[in-house]
This record gives C-alpha cells, sequence and structure tokens, in this order.
C-alpha cells in the first residue's frame, strides 16, 4: 500500500511541471529512430508511428494520462509555428527548381493539390461522414504544422487530423512506389514531387533516400501544396 | 548565440504571420504566413544568412518530434471516433490512391517525360 502511495506521489510530484513530458517525448523520438534503423527503415512504419505507439503505451499504463502529457508537452509543440515558419527557408533555397519545371508545376499543383483533399472528402462524405470527420480529414496530404493549422481553422479534430495525415503518408509512399513502376515514371523529379504533394513530410523523408534529386522535389512538392491548401481550404470551406 | 539570433527571426516571423492574420482577419494560420512572408522576404533580398539557415535546418530535424505528441492523441480517440474509422480508412486509401495517379500522369503530360534524369 504505502510502495504504491509513493509512487502516485511520486507522479504527482514529477507530472506536476512539464519535464516528464518533456523527457517522454525526446526518449520517445530518439527510440523510434533507433527502432526505425534497425528494422531496415521499412516504408510502412516510420520513425514517428514506432515513437507515437511507445509514447501511447507508456502514458497509458504510467497512470500518467493523454490529457496531462499533452499539458506538458506543450512546451515542445509551440515551436511548431516558429518552425513552419522555418519551411519558408527550403522554399526559397529551391526556387532554382520551380524557374526550371515551372510549367508542369504550374499546372499540376493548383489541380493535384485540390484533388488530393477533394477525392477524400467526396469519399467521406459519400459515407455520411460528420463535418467534424470532414474538417479534420480536409488537409490530409498537408504537412503536419500546416494540417494542424489548417484543422483547427475548419473546426477539425487535430488528433484525427494527425491520424489520416500519418496513415496518408504511409500510403503515398507505397502508391507512389507501385503507380510509377506502372507508368514506367523514372524521373526522380516527377517521383519527388508527388511523394511530397501526396505524402507531405513522411513521404520527403522517403524521397531523400531515393536520390537527393527526389528530395528537393518532395521539399518542394510538400511546401507548394501547404501553401496552397492553406491558403485555399478555409476560403473554400467557408464558400461551401 | 549564432542559432538564436536566426530563431529570433523565425519567432519574430511568426509573430507577424499572426498578426497579419488578426489584423486582415485572414482564415490561415500565423505559421504559414509567417512562412509566406519569410519566401518572399528571401525572394526580395536574394539570399539567407547563415544563422537562419542554421536555424532552421535544425528546427526542421526536430519537426517530427513536434508532432508526435499530437499523433499520441490518435490512440486515445479510438473510442472516440468509434463509428467512423471505417470511413476514415476506406475515404484516406481510396482518395490518396487516386490522387497519387492523378498527380503522375498530370506531371508526365506536362513535363513530357519518360527522358531519364540522374
Amino acid at each position: 500500500m504505502t510502495e504504491t502511495s509513493a509512487f502516485a506521489e511520486l507522479m504527482a510530484v514529477w507530472s506536476s511541471g512539464p519535464m516528464l513530458s518533456i523527457a517522454l517525448t525526446l526518449g520517445g523520438f530518439l527510440a523510434g529512430q533507433w527502432m526505425f534503423a534497425r528494422f531496415g527503415r521499412p516504408l510502412w512504419m516510420p520513425p514517428v508511428l514506432i515513437a507515437s505507439v511507445l509514447l501511447a503505451i507508456v502514458v497509458a499504463l504510467s497512470g500518467l494520462g493523454f490529457a496531462q502529457y499533452e499539458q506538458g508537452a506543450r512546451w515542445l509543440t509551440v515551436l511548431l509555428g516558429p518552425a513552419t515558419v522555418a519551411l519558408g527557408v527550403p522554399l526559397y533555397q529551391q526556387m532554382h527548381h520551380i524557374r526550371a519545371l515551372w510549367l508542369p508545376i504550374l499546372v499540376t499543383l493548383p489541380v493535384a493539390a485540390t484533388l488530393a483533399a477533394a477525392y477524400a472528402l467526396m469519399i467521406a462524405w459519400a459515407m455520411n461522414a460528420s463535418p467534424l470527420v470532414l474538417a479534420s480529414l480536409a488537409p490530409k496530404s498537408v504537412t503536419a504544422p500546416i494540417a494542424m493549422g489548417i484543422a483547427e481553422q475548419l473546426g477539425g479534430s487535430i488528433s484525427l487530423t494527425l491520424g489520416a495525415l500519418l496513415i496518408t503518408g504511409v500510403l503515398a509512399c507505397l502508391f507512389v512506389d507501385w503507380v510509377a513502376r506502372w507508368l514506367d515514371i523514372k524521373d526522380d523529379r516527377i517521383i519527388g514531387f508527388a511523394l511530397g504533394l501526396n505524402g507531405h513530410a513522411i513521404a520527403t523523408a522517403r524521397a531523400f533516400e531515393i536520390s537527393p534529386t527526389a528530395g528537393a522535389f518532395s521539399s518542394l512538392g510538400m511546401g507548394l501544396t501547404g501553401v496552397f491548401t492553406a491558403l485555399f481550404l478555409p476560403l473554400a470551406f467557408v464558400w461551401v | 548565440m549564432v542559432m538564436l539570433r536566426g530563431f529570433l527571426v523565425l519567432v519574430v516571423f511568426f509573430l507577424l504571420g499572426e498578426a497579419l492574420r488578426v489584423l486582415a482577419g485572414l482564415p490561415v494560420s500565423g505559421g504559414v504566413l509567417g512562412m509566406v512572408m519569410m519566401t518572399f522576404t528571401l525572394m526580395v533580398r536574394g539570399r539567407v544568412s547563415d544563422e537562419l539557415a542554421e536555424a532552421s535546418r535544425g528546427l526542421i530535424s526536430l519537426l517530427v518530434m513536434l508532432i508526435t505528441p499530437g499523433v499520441v492523441g490518435v490512440f486515445f480517440i479510438v473510442d472516440q471516433f468509434a463509428g467512423h474509422w471505417t470511413t476514415v480508412l476506406v475515404s484516406l486509401v481510396v482518395g490518396t490512391l487516386l490522387s497519387v495517379i492523378t498527380t503522375l500522369l498530370l506531371m508526365k503530360k506536362v513535363a513530357g517525360a519518360g527522358e531519364k534524369h540522374d
């Protein structure tokens, strides 16, 4: 009995500040990276998935609870704001790529970025999804910090959005691989752009494994889709 | 110190983005507006300072860690969206497959691809 209460007391002290949540998040992140490398970098299991499964288990079993954990972790997640701003730097650095391939990018981006959201939304709508689910799915192809901002603006659930993002990112890696082979596309610029446009940061990490060119075009596709969707989706939602 | 200077620039642009969002009443997050302002500022200046490049690279490499707490939340809302998961999964799988096919076809058509690029 005393042992239990001592543990409870310790948990109360540890979780009174954000340090426990911060330590767990850093530990989970590093463990996820390490295990990902150990498993041979499987496409279907990105580090963020490993890290969040580990953390969910610890948070549930320790009795800390998600609400308490999230409150402490907010000390880290506030950095998402400046991290989103930071994406503007590589976007500028790749400006010469945009100039070199401006026509296909200009034609593809608005159509493909709109359809990336519209296909899933139409299917979900046809299956009678609630407005909350629709708002959470809308930014599914957009990089996380931007998607969280969009979901917030549309009134979606941040957690559901992140779940949708995770699933979409993993699927995009697999599908781009299959479809590119099926269509006999070997241009790394096109494969990279398709990865970033559809599968945001998870697919961009995959693109950098293919080649630096694919990685650069994936960052470009991710950045442009993020900006385009962030600017037009909330406006489109207001009109509809 | 070098890192801090770059970080300060990023935070200031985030605050400017928030200011633009509130003052112009835009339905877009402050981070995104800050990012757009950052890109345009760099285009006008024509170069990136080392400290800014350094700070942004550091922060971008931590992106995965910064979104992890939110992803953890997914496992705690499984019950809350109990009836919705089939819808979510079907729309994501079919939607993503369709949009990947569309993107690759469009790019191939317009870029006149087929020519290899290494």
